[in-house]
């Protein structure tokens, strides 16, 4: 099988409720075998496209082509692809097994069949195999997000959706399962499309990652193209805390930020680029001695500072302007709240981005 | 905690709790006591003591056709009320829809009637229609009452359904006659298992309903009504207390039912692995 051709495409697919535009014109193409997070504020119509994509809610306008064939008119049941319900929907009467079997017995699978597979989906997931005839209310919370994955996998799914699973589960544990997910996708060599509001969640498990807003993706790319290139404010500021500064171009890698009244050296600033934001990511920022420490430096105030465990976190007020400065804990800074500081970053360092 | 609670509040909870039983149950046991009477005629105390009103009533031919008929409505509304209460539940509280808010209220407001006036406006609709009054026209009367409080019962049961459960079973291939065979109807089952309770119990006991609607037909507590009204016989304790006792002894049996169901379930379960 050819992993780089497309199993999922999307052709300006639409969906409006009245007068409102949850999802808009979205085109996209998804490999075979990848791991594609949809990522979100809440809102942004990520849900509903993900219900379109299932089969659950019908697209207004628009193309969803699987492996090429339409696919929009076909109901839920009759699609290839399987999700894992934010609120897990397992059934509350059944078993583990029952639950893990569910989609082999309404295909008339043999009983002896069933459990086979059922209790080799276990085993995969690391549930333990005397938990078949277990009841599923008695199960904890990652066990529970284990048996939603094997009753999805029992489907034998092309496609597996992923709405939010992991979002009631505390974090220490949602770390593992976001581990333990990517290892399945990697087992199975499924295709998943996973929805998170959860920017570093997507991070640590996909292979692409789409930025919706307002119902439309305003980037896709690698993880590490979303964080070390975002192209708007928007999605600079959607991974965590960063440093944004309004500014207007003023040459060829120069630009004006009015806010302080300084000019401020910055990557090349591309053709056609009038006014936008400069982005500093909290880590990029330094306390430096004098002015000469850095390429672009600024006089401010520290304010408060933050521990994070491994690293430690400094608000420093600029005016009335917050920036926020992050150290490892080895290199922590040794200024007392209220002193005058100077803080510093290099162009390199630096994104500009549009609104 | 509860043991470092002072003992006179432990005592005065106790002692409140049993006033609230007594209250509750000692009509009941005195209609018990005024049928272990062996004289003819309702007085307290009793002077002489006997069964001979149980033999007389459980002998009475009479009493067996009264059994029969109650029973009978009684079935054929339960079996009316929980189709038509489940689907009217599933609107109540499943699905959202224009005009669900009224449809919530209209569908509850016949639980407010007033049954005796309910019972004389249906019999009046009876005879304008040219119906003869039989337990099939009281059937239909205790439906009008019983179906918005079975409606209600199972509702209950309905609002915490998790919609997404059909969802799930729909996506992983279930037709929709599935999802409601092997999802809807197994998760609800314990809701509508007490609508159907109730129903049963609410017909078996209603009287101002029949009164009026079952023409030559008599259930049992309209016998009980005609014969405290003239023609008092020990006779009516007894079947009074049969009524009682064989009302809580169904509600006893439903839950056993469920009890052993659950039991079987799980040892079923345990034996697949």
């Amino acid at each position: 099988m050819n992993s780089r051709s497309p199993i999922l495409q999307l052709r300006k697919l639409t969906k409006t409720f009245g007068s409102f535009t949850a999802v808009k014109e979205i085109n996209l193409d998804i490999t075979e075998g990848e791991f594609f997070t949809i990522v979100g504020p809440s809102g942004s119509g990520k849900t509903t496209l993900l219900r379109m994509l299932t089969g659950m809610e019908s697209a207004t306008s628009g193309d969803i082509l699987l492996r090429g064939a339409r696919i929009n008119d076909l109901p839920a049941n009759k699609r290839p692809t399987c999700m894992v319900f934010q609120s897990l929907a397992l059934f509350p009467h059944r078993t583990v097994g029952q639950n893990i079997e569910f989609s082999l017995k309404i295909k008339n699978v043999a009983p002896d069949v069933r459990k086979a597979r059922a209790l080799q989906l276990m085993a995969q997931l690391r549930l333990p195999q005397d938990y078949y005839g277990k009841s599923v209310t008695k199960c904890s919370g990652g066990e529970r997000q284990r048996v939603a994955l094997a009753r999805a996998l029992a489907y034998d799914p092309d496609i597996l959706f992923f709405d939010e699973p992991l979002s009631a589960i505390d974090y220490k544990l949602r770390k593992t399962l976001e581990k333990e997910l990517k290892d399945i996708h990697r087992e199975t060599g499924k295709t998943f499309i996973y929805i998170t509001h959860s920017l570093e969640e997507a991070m640590v498990m996909s292979d692409r990652i789409g930025v919706m807003r307002a119902g439309q993706l305003v980037q896709v790319g690698s993880p590490q193209q979303i964080y070390s290139a975002p192209e708007t404010k928007f999605v600079s500021e959607f991974i965590g805390d960063v440093n944004v500064m309004a500014v207007t171009a003023k040459g060829s890698s120069i630009v004006h930020a009015a806010e302080f009244g300084v000019d401020i050296a910055s990557p090349a600033v591309p053709a056609g680029f009038t006014a936008g934001h400069l982005v500093v990511r909290p880590e990029s920022l330094r306390f430096i001695e004098n002015r000469s420490g850095a390429e672009n430096c600024l006089e401010g105030r520290l304010y408060n500072e933050y521990v994070l465990g491994s690293r430690i976190q400094y608000q420093v007020r600029v005016h009335d302007h917050v920036f926020i400065v992050e150290k490892l804990r080895q290199q922590a800074f040794a200024g007392q709240r209220d002193d005058n500081v100077l803080i510093g970053w290099d162009a390199k360092d630096s994104i500009l981005v549009t609104d | 905690m509860n043991s470092l609670a002072p003992r006179w509040r432990t005592s005065l909870i106790w002692a409140w709790t049993a006033a609230v039983v007594i209250f509750m149950y000692l009509p009941g046991l005195c209609l018990l006591l005024a049928s272990m009477t062996s004289s003819r005629y309702f007085i307290f105390p009793i002077t002489k003591w006997g069964f001979a009103w149980w033999e007389k009533t459980f002998a009475s031919l009479e009493i067996h056709q009264l059994f029969q008929t109650s029973l009978l409505i009684a079935f054929c509304v339960t079996v009316i009320a929980v189709t038509i209460a489940l689907f009217g539940a599933l609107a109540f509280a499943r699905y959202d829809w224009k005009g669900r808010s009224i449809y919530q209220k209209i569908v509850l407001l016949p639980i407010f009637f007033p049954q005796s006036v309910l019972g004389l406006s249906l019999l009046l609709w009876f005879n304008a229609l040219g119906l003869t009054m039989s337990w099939q026209t009281a059937v239909f009367a205790h439906l009008v009452w019983i179906v918005p409080v079975c409606t209600l019962v199972i509702s209950i049961q309905v609002y915490s359904f998790d919609p997404a459960l059909e969802e799930a079973a729909f996506d992983l291939g279930a037709t929709k006659w599935q999802v409601f065979r092997e999802v809807t109807l197994p998760v609800l089952f314990p809701g509508i298992f007490s609508g159907a309770l109730f129903a049963f119990l609410l017909s078996w006991g209603n009287f101002p309903l029949s009164l009026y609607t079952t023409g030559a037909d008599t259930t049992i507590p309209e016998y009980l009504y005609a014969k405290m009204v003239a023609g008092y016989t020990p006779g009516v304790p007894v079947l009074g207390t049969v009524s009682t006792v064989g009302a809580a002894g169904l509600l006893l049996v439903g839950y056993a039912i469920i009890v052993m169901l659950r039991r079987r379930r799980a040892a079923s379960d345990q034996s697949e692995v």
